[in-house]
Formats: C-alpha cells, sequence, structure tokens
C-alpha cells in the first residue's frame, strides 16, 4: 500500500488548488518532508508518510479552518478506501 | 469591530480566511458541476450527431430510393408515404443540425470568415428561398429597402442564416396577412426587420425568446417541431458581429416585429 499512501499528498495539493489556487503550492511547500514540484504537478516523500501527510493536513486546517480538513478528506476518500486501517494517516479516518 | 484605523486581531483575521475558504469551496463545488454538465452535454450532442442524425441520413436515402426508382416500380399511395417520410427526415436532419450549431457556436467551433459582404444581396438571396413557403400559405409579402449600399464585415454565411432563421419564423407563426421586410442604414449601422401580422408575443413569452431552448407557450402550439434554438443561434450569431438582436409585439394576436443592428464596420 506504499503506492497509495504516496498518492495522497497530491490528490490533496490538487483538490486544495481547486479552492485557492496556487495557495495551495506554496503552504504544501512548508510542509516538513514533503518536496513539491508545482511545474511537473509531484511531490516527493521523506520521512514517515503517514505523518508528512498529517501536517500538510493541519497545514492547511491552520490557515483555513475545519473546511479545509474536510476537502482533504473528500479528495482521498476512494484512496483511503482501499488501504488498511492501520496505514489511513489519522487526520483522514 | 475592525475599521480603517484598528488593525483586525488574529482571531478576526482567521474568521475571515475560514469564510473566504468556504466561499471559494462553494464556487469550486458549482465550477465541477458545471464542467460536469459541459462533458455531459459534449457526449450528448456526440451522440445525437453520430446517431441520430445517422439514422435519419439512412432512412432518408431508403426513401430518396424508392422515389427515384431504385428498389423499382411503386404505386402512387407508397409514393406519397415515401414522400412524406423523406419530409420528415429532412426536418428531423435541419433540427439535428440546428442543435449542433448551438453547440459548435457555443464551443467557439465556429470560426467566422469576416469579410466585406453585401447584406442587401443576401437578404434577397434569404427572401428567394422562403417564397415557397410565404406562397404555399398565401402570405403577402413586402419589401421596404431604401436605395443605398449595405455593406458590412460579416461571415455571410451566418448572417443569412439569422436572417432566414427570423423570417421563416414570422412565416410559421403567421396564418395570415403579410410579412413586411426592412433593410435600413442609420449612424453607422445597419438595421434588419421583419413584421408579420402572426400569432404575436406575450409578454412571458418574451422573457425567454433569446433563450437556449426557450419556447413560447403559444408557439408551440403552432409549430410543433420548435426546438426553441433557432432564436437562440441568432442571438450568438448577432453578438459575434457585435450587433443586436430583439423583438416587439403588441401581444397575443397582435403580430411582431423582430430586428437586428449590426454595426458597419
Amino acid at each position: 500500500m506504499e503506492a497509495a499512501i504516496s498518492q495522497i499528498p497530491i490528490r490533496i495539493i490538487k483538490e486544495q488548488e481547486l479552492v485557492i489556487g496556487p495557495l495551495a503550492w506554496d503552504e504544501a511547500r512548508k510542509v516538513p518532508g514533503l518536496t513539491v514540484d508545482q511545474s511537473h504537478n509531484s511531490v516527493s516523500l521523506s520521512g514517515d508518510n503517514k505523518d508528512i501527510i498529517n501536517r500538510l493536513v493541519a497545514q492547511y486546517e491552520r490557515i483555513f479552518g475545519k473546511a479545509s480538513h474536510e476537502v482533504c478528506r473528500e479528495a482521498v476518500h476512494d484512496i483511503v478506501a482501499q488501504m488498511p486501517a492501520e496505514e489511513v494517516p489519522s487526520s483522514l479516518k | 469591530m475592525a475599521n480603517n484605523d484598528t488593525p483586525i486581531s488574529s482571531e478576526e483575521d482567521k474568521k475571515v480566511r475560514e469564510e473566504l475558504y468556504k466561499q471559494n469551496l462553494e464556487l469550486a463545488r458549482l465550477y465541477k458541476q458545471v464542467d460536469t454538465l459541459n462533458k455531459q452535454r459534449e457526449s450528448l450532442v456526440h451522440l445525437i450527431n453520430h446517431k441520430v442524425k445517422g439514422s435519419f441520413t439512412r432512412t432518408k436515402f431508403l426513401f430518396a430510393g424508392m422515389l427515384d426508382g431504385t428498389f423499382g416500380e411503386i404505386s402512387s399511395e407508397i409514393r406519397k408515404r415515401a414522400q412524406q417520410g423523406l419530409d420528415f427526415d429532412n426536418g428531423g436532419i435541419q433540427t439535428v443540425d440546428l442543435v449542433l450549431n448551438v453547440a459548435n457556436l457555443q464551443n467557439g467551433l465556429i470560426r467566422y470568415d469576416m469579410k466585406n459582404i453585401d447584406l442587401k444581396e443576401i437578404l434577397f438571396k434569404t427572401i428567394e428561398e422562403e417564397k415557397p413557403e410565404l406562397n404555399a400559405k398565401g402570405l403577402k409579402l413586402e419589401i421596404n429597402i431604401a436605395d443605398d449600399k449595405y455593406n458590412l464585415t460579416g461571415d455571410a454565411v451566418w448572417l443569412k442564416e439569422a436572417m432566414h432563421n427570423l423570417i421563416s419564423n414570422s412565416v410559421k407563426y403567421t396564418k395570415e396577412g403579410k410579412i413586411i421586410i426592412g433593410l435600413e442604414k442609420s449612424a453607422g449601422k445597419i438595421l434588419f426587420s421583419v413584421k408579420d401580422t402572426g400569432l404575436g408575443i406575450t409578454d412571458e413569452d418574451k422573457q425567454n425568446l433569446f433563450t437556449e431552448g426557450g419556447r413560447g407557450k403559444n408557439s408551440v402550439k403552432v409549430n410543433v417541431d420548435s426546438t426553441g434554438y433557432g432564436l437562440y443561434t441568432v442571438k450568438m450569431i448577432v453578438e459575434a458581429h457585435k450587433g443586436k438582436v430583439w423583438a416587439e409585439s403588441g401581444g397575443p394576436g397582435k403580430g411582431a416585429q423582430f430586428y437586428i443592428e449590426l454595426p458597419i464596420v
């Protein structure tokens, strides 16, 4: 399921981009462990994937509130549905 | 409450940010819905083009074959029915083409061939094409065109389509009386008009006249084949030429007047 979890950050960023525009990428850049390449629409993770995703979700929520947390959840619900529960980041449960 | 002199607190700043996010989210959701509907619509147009028009075209050639003797001798009764079938198919193809034209105009797939054209010449050609239907209904035709040059920059094919649409509409919705077609020039503009002694337009129907799929309640009673796309097509064509189209009527039973105003560019 490593491949599935690695799809989550980009899916979240792209969904946030629909709401807040390029700011979604700027905020993602501030998350430790997440390297963002906006020109190629890609990100890479270094460290604990679950922690990085939790930090990304928290980054948006800190600035834009609970609604942004829901957007993150909705954006990846199909990926999360196929992952074993123990591998799902707590922010997306 | 913050004003221009007092900096807003971080709490207020957070509230504003969260509220803006929610508004943007609502817009993003609406955008997604519109995007989905547009894709469904494109898919429907594709279906109409390939399946519905294809079916009409195939049966059209069957009926045409029956009429021209391809399938051998046929009785006069069969000939009559084949001619009806051919007419129905032609009507169906025209309707499909109208809907497809609207879709293509909306998607920007129509490229206007803007040239210096003589609108009067185009109008006369259009009138000639309308005469059989006009004569069949026994309607009188009056043409009021002041002696002048009616040149402008435009697409001859699409402006002809727009004028044809308005004249044809007047003929359809006029049971008896006359159709008056006019062309005049003033202050850098050309005004084309069609006036009839027909059904007229209610105030309620006026609101829907030039909208997509907008059919008047009374018009449907007279013209069951009304698609509601004709006048919408006219509006798109005229606006692409930076012109205006509008309708006037004294009310039901009092006839209608349609106008197209085009700038002389």
